[in-house]
């Protein structure tokens, strides 16, 4: 029994302990916040990958936390899936804490820098813990923390148009965690158990009721809402434009992508029952919503005026891939769509932080205003360039590798018009994408706009640009590092 | 496949223009001249890494490396067979053509120009080294991203307008492909790679799943290799280019939408199914129309690089043409016209920039007389124009001759009409350029001797060496290819290596 057995729910809890800490440190000196919470995310960050490898390939690892045997005790469950989200968060979230400290200073007031940094952490440790539970309770614990957090990151700038974002989210937000408080609530009546393993071995027992079937869809439309499945996006725009860019970052890289891993994982080992006519009609129903959303988002993107909005509504069309991907069934979509929350996670993030670059030195928010930007910032522009291609799909960055199992996996799947959508999907994501960067690299721009010499955003905020922006173009590479065992994960998943 | 090694060259040649990048980034600033020739180093030292393969690809080996894997079926590989020589070695000496002669053409933004130039040159090599369709696709998107920049180089509207037109197509081009991949992978058993005699076969995938992957494959590939309709970038494009960069869409760039046909057919399809699938009627049709309707375009255009890229687009569809007729000459002529193709109009558009750096002019109406002024570029435009009608003794009468001869191996005459109208039309549209050049005077005459007649030629002193010699080396390659295609490394020696174990 190795230390290395408790590194699942340290990563999840000393996040959350640096949230319950940091404002002690705030009181005494709050210069010291934004580094000192850095502290509890690297570790987080270093224990899941000294995890790398521990986890038996095709199986999981257990943690029963307090030593109490699951069923009647908290389960933490790790598989490779898992672990590999875990990490992506770990990842975006640190990078989106380094650039945080600059970008904070200048658009949150004094006093409510401290409450950031703490909604920060509580949000990274509530992510962390919603991929890696067993237990559906814990699971919606997770989510209430993650949901009441971000609505507060939304409206920390105060400003009014923040606050009826954050107001529209939580409209939208509160009746969808009601929703899957109720389809637990109505789980547990029928079953009598938590643990998502126990309820799979009961529901299979038992087959499936129609309280089954009423909890089941109220799980799809409760956690539809979180991860903006559309038709049930509508908060989403405004509240990713208009939150502070490195939460945009978080929201759009990570937050709906972790939601649409739980709705995957209460689907595949919950509701265990593949064949039935439930998870098949529900699955038809999410494919034909994931579908509109592709399109839809694609073309909502290309009439926005608004950088930020355009990078949300692009969101909107890339839950659609990764839903696509997830109802093909297949193990090539599988794997498709969790490479896709892994480089649209990267790719995402990168792009908000640009943007963030961009209102942080100029102010600038309009697309049209980027006209010639490359002549004073063309270190973000270029990382924007590289983030937009992998958004795209263009070899050789990882958004193509997704791109390619998403395809594959539709067209196995013998869904040839969802393959369609996703190719039209693609180019609607080229038409928006190569318009900003047109403006930047290929226009001159308003006579004063920019300045005749370099002044790009400071290291601090350019580092964690850079980095997301070459890790896509590293996982596009290197898929090979990945693929397999993501393949053959979803394959046992299936 | 037969049997191949591993050798790491063709990943040198690969990454060799890189070196040009490195130079840019050594000094942006400072050091222009020097900087320049380091790219035109990096582009020779490219040409030399390939040419150093030679001997061992006309021996019959085959070069392979892996640079990764995504599973297994699906890796990136480079392999130098010799049909991925043969275009490899061609795209690398005009590319070395091309550098000299923009390192006195581009006045701005050098920077940028050589930075994408050397990009594209890497990865369309990686095109003609590329083991399967998986490494063919990534290589090919990225040059066609990265050949934006060298058309809209001059930023003008017109440019801009070209560019938007090639963005638009290239990523129709590019999505139709993608699925067209993704099709062959399913259908295909997940065998992406180019076998020698084909891979796919009707045992694994129905009639109907092989004509989608194919004519997908044709509608990915056509908009590059720009058969009618889908050519429609072509023309804007080329003008808009500067003619270092139009030479190289026309001689390469264009070729690698034709490469990719050739890879299909021959190494994906293979021509035993081709037959069975009877799908070559309706391809040589497209290449007939294509041949005949750009031609008659090309009568009408007064803009001289506009012409070209008319001419262009005709004549890329004799490749195609060539490998519909399913016959050993047919195909022999028409992968040989990939290179001859690429040195004729490459000339042709080195020439036309010339005429534009020296003159100023763009409009075949006002170069009356221009012969004067520029003879030894328009004697080389005069030798290509020529052999662009299929004048022996010359590249393009060695195409005309085994396509001739092809359609009559696969029973078809009527082909043999469409080439000569082609070459009548050619004819029509390219003489009266040579013909305003040097016969038609319309400046004052010189009064010499009592006597009033045209200024005599003065050779020597109308362009910049970067400019002419170039445009030189290309016009004596027109002769000296047609005359003695057998030298090793010319492209008889190669492509008749590559037809005669798929027509035994």
């Amino acid at each position: 029994m190795g230390a290395w057995r408790h590194f699942p729910i340290f990563m999840i809890t000393v996040p959350l302990l640096g949230a319950v800490l940091l404002p002690f440190l705030g009181y005494v000196r709050e210069k010291w916040v934004p580094y000192a919470s850095l502290l509890p995310l690297g570790t987080s960050a270093l224990l899941g990958v000294l995890l790398i490898g521990r986890i038996p390939s095709g199986g999981y690892l257990s943690y029963h936390m307090g030593g109490w045997e699951p069923p009647f005790g908290i389960e933490i469950r790790l598989d490779y899936v898992g672990l590999f989200l875990m990490l992506v968060v770990c990842g975006i979230t640190t990078l989106a804490l380094v650039y945080s400290r600059r970008y904070i200073e200048k658009e949150v007031s004094g006093g409510r820098r401290t409450a950031y940094y703490v909604l920060y952490l509580l949000m990274s440790g509530a992510m962390l813990g919603f991929v890696a539970t067993g237990d559906i309770f814990n699971l919606f614990v997770f989510m209430e923390i993650l949901a009441l957090s971000s609505y507060a990151l939304v409206a920390i700038t105060g400003n009014r148009n923040a606050v009826r974002a954050a107001f529209k989210y939580i409209l939208m937000g509160a009746p969808s965690s009601i929703m899957v408080l109720l389809a637990i609530g109505f789980l547990y009546s029928v079953t009598g158990t938590l643990n998502m393993v126990d309820l799979a071995g009961r529901i299979a027992e038992s087959g499936f009721t129609e309280v089954l079937i009423v909890s089941y869809i109220l799980l799809v439309v409760g956690f539809g809402v979180k991860a903006a499945l559309f038709p049930l996006h509508m908060w989403l725009p405004d509240a990713h434009s208009i939150a502070p860019s490195p939460i945009s970052a978080l929201l759009s890289g990570l937050l709906v992508e972790v939601c649409a891993f739980a709705l995957v994982r209460i689907t595949l080992s919950v509701f265990t029952m593949r064949a039935s006519d439930l998870v098949m009609g529900t699955a038809d129903a999410v494919g034909v919503a994931a579908a509109a959303a592709v399109l839809y988002g694609g073309i909502m993107a290309i009439l926005q005026k608004d950088l930020k909005m355009m990078i949300a509504y692009s969101t909107v069309s890339h839950i659609g891939y990764i839903f696509l991907g997830l109802t093909a069934f297949t193990a090539e979509g599988l794997t498709g769509a969790m490479y896709h929350m892994l480089d649209h996670g990267l790719a995402k993030a990168c792009l908000f932080l640009c943007a963030g670059n961009f209102i942080y030195l100029k102010g600038y928010r309009r697309i049209e205003d980027l006209k010639g930007a490359w002549g004073q910032m063309p270190w973000t522009c270029f990382a924007f360039a590289l983030a937009s291609l992998s958004v795209i799909g263009i070899p050789p960055t990882a958004g193509f590798i997704s791109k390619w199992y998403l395809i594959l996996g539709n067209v196995e799947g013998g869904k040839w018009l969802y393959a369609a959508v996703l190719l039209a999907g693609s180019i609607l994501a080229a038409v928006y994408c190569l318009r900003v960067i047109y403006y930047m690299f290929f226009q001159a721009g308003k006579e004063g706009a920019w300045e005749e010499y370099w002044h790009d955003a400071p290291p601090a905020m350019l580092l964690p640009v850079w980095v997301l922006s070459l890790a896509t173009l590293f996982f596009g590479v290197f898929s090979f590092l990945i693929i397999p065992s993501l393949l053959k994960a979803a394959a046992y998943l299936l | 496949m037969q049997e191949s090694t591993f050798s790491a060259v063709p990943l040198v040649a690969v990454l060799l223009p890189w070196v040009s990048l490195l130079a840019i980034l050594a000094f942006p600033k400072r050091a222009e001249k020097l900087r320049l020739w380091l790219c035109f180093l990096g582009s020779l030292a490219t040409f030399g890494v390939v040419l150093s393969m030679l001997p061992g690809i006309l021996d019959g080996n085959i070069y392979t490396i892996k640079l990764a894997s995504v599973v297994e079926n699906l890796e990136m590989r480079l392999t130098v067979d010799t049909l991925g020589y043969y275009f490899g070695l061609v795209l690398t000496f005009l590319w070395l053509l091309a550098t000299v002669y923009s390192i006195s053409y581009i006045d701005h933004k050098h920077n940028r120009f050589f930075a994408f130039m050397a990009l594209c040159e890497s990865f369309i090599l990686g095109c003609a080294f590329s083991a399967n369709m998986f490494t063919y696709f990534i290589f090919y998107e990225m040059m066609t991203f990265g050949s934006y920049p060298l058309i809209i180089h001059e930023e003008t509207t017109m440019a801009r307008r070209a560019g938007y037109k090639y963005l638009v197509y290239a990523i129709a081009a590019g999505t139709v492909l993608f699925f067209a991949i993704v099709a062959h992978y399913f259908w295909g058993n997940g065998q992406l790679g180019f076998g020698r005699y084909g891979v796919l076969s009707l045992e694994f995938a129905s009639r109907a799943a092989l004509l989608t992957v194919f004519f997908t494959y044709l509608a990915g590939f056509g908009v590059k290799a720009a058969i009618m309709p889908l050519h429609g970038w072509v023309p804007d494009a080329h003008p808009a280019a500067p003619s270092p960069a139009s030479a190289l869409l026309s001689g390469v760039i264009l070729k690698a939408g034709a490469f990719g046909i050739i890879r299909v057919c021959f190494n994906v399809f293979g021509v035993d199914l081709m037959r069975e699938l009877k799908v070559y009627p309706v391809v040589a049709v497209l290449a007939c129309i294509t041949i005949v309707v750009a031609s008659v375009f090309a009568l009408t255009q007064d803009n001289l690089k506009r012409r070209l890229a008319y001419s262009s687009i005709g004549q890329v569809s004799y490749i195609i043409l060539g490998l519909a007729m399913l016959a050993h000459d047919g195909a022999l002529g028409g992968v040989m016209h990939l290179a001859h193709h690429a040195l004729m109009k490459g000339c042709l558009f080195l020439c036309a920039g010339v005429i534009l750096v020296k003159t100023g002019k763009k409009n075949i109406s006002e170069m009356a007389g221009i012969g004067y002024q520029l003879p030894i570029t328009m004697i080389c435009f005069s030798v290509c124009a020529l052999a662009m009608m299929g004048t022996p003794p010359s590249v393009g009468f060695v195409t005309k001759w085994l396509l001739g001869s092809g359609s009559l191996e696969a029973g078809l005459p009527v082909y043999i009409v469409v080439l000569l109208a082609s070459a009548l039309l050619n004819a029509a549209y390219f003489l009266p350029i040579v013909y305003i050049a040097f016969f038609r005077w319309e400046g004052d005459e010189v009064e010499e001797h009592g006597e009033r007649h045209h200024p005599k030629l003065v050779f020597g002193k109308e362009a910049d060496h970067e400019l002419v010699v170039p445009v030189v080396i290309l016009a004596a390659l027109v002769i000296i290819v047609g005359i003695w295609s057998n030298v090793p490394g010319f492209p008889y020696s190669l492509v008749s290596k590559v037809v005669n174990v798929i027509f035994p």
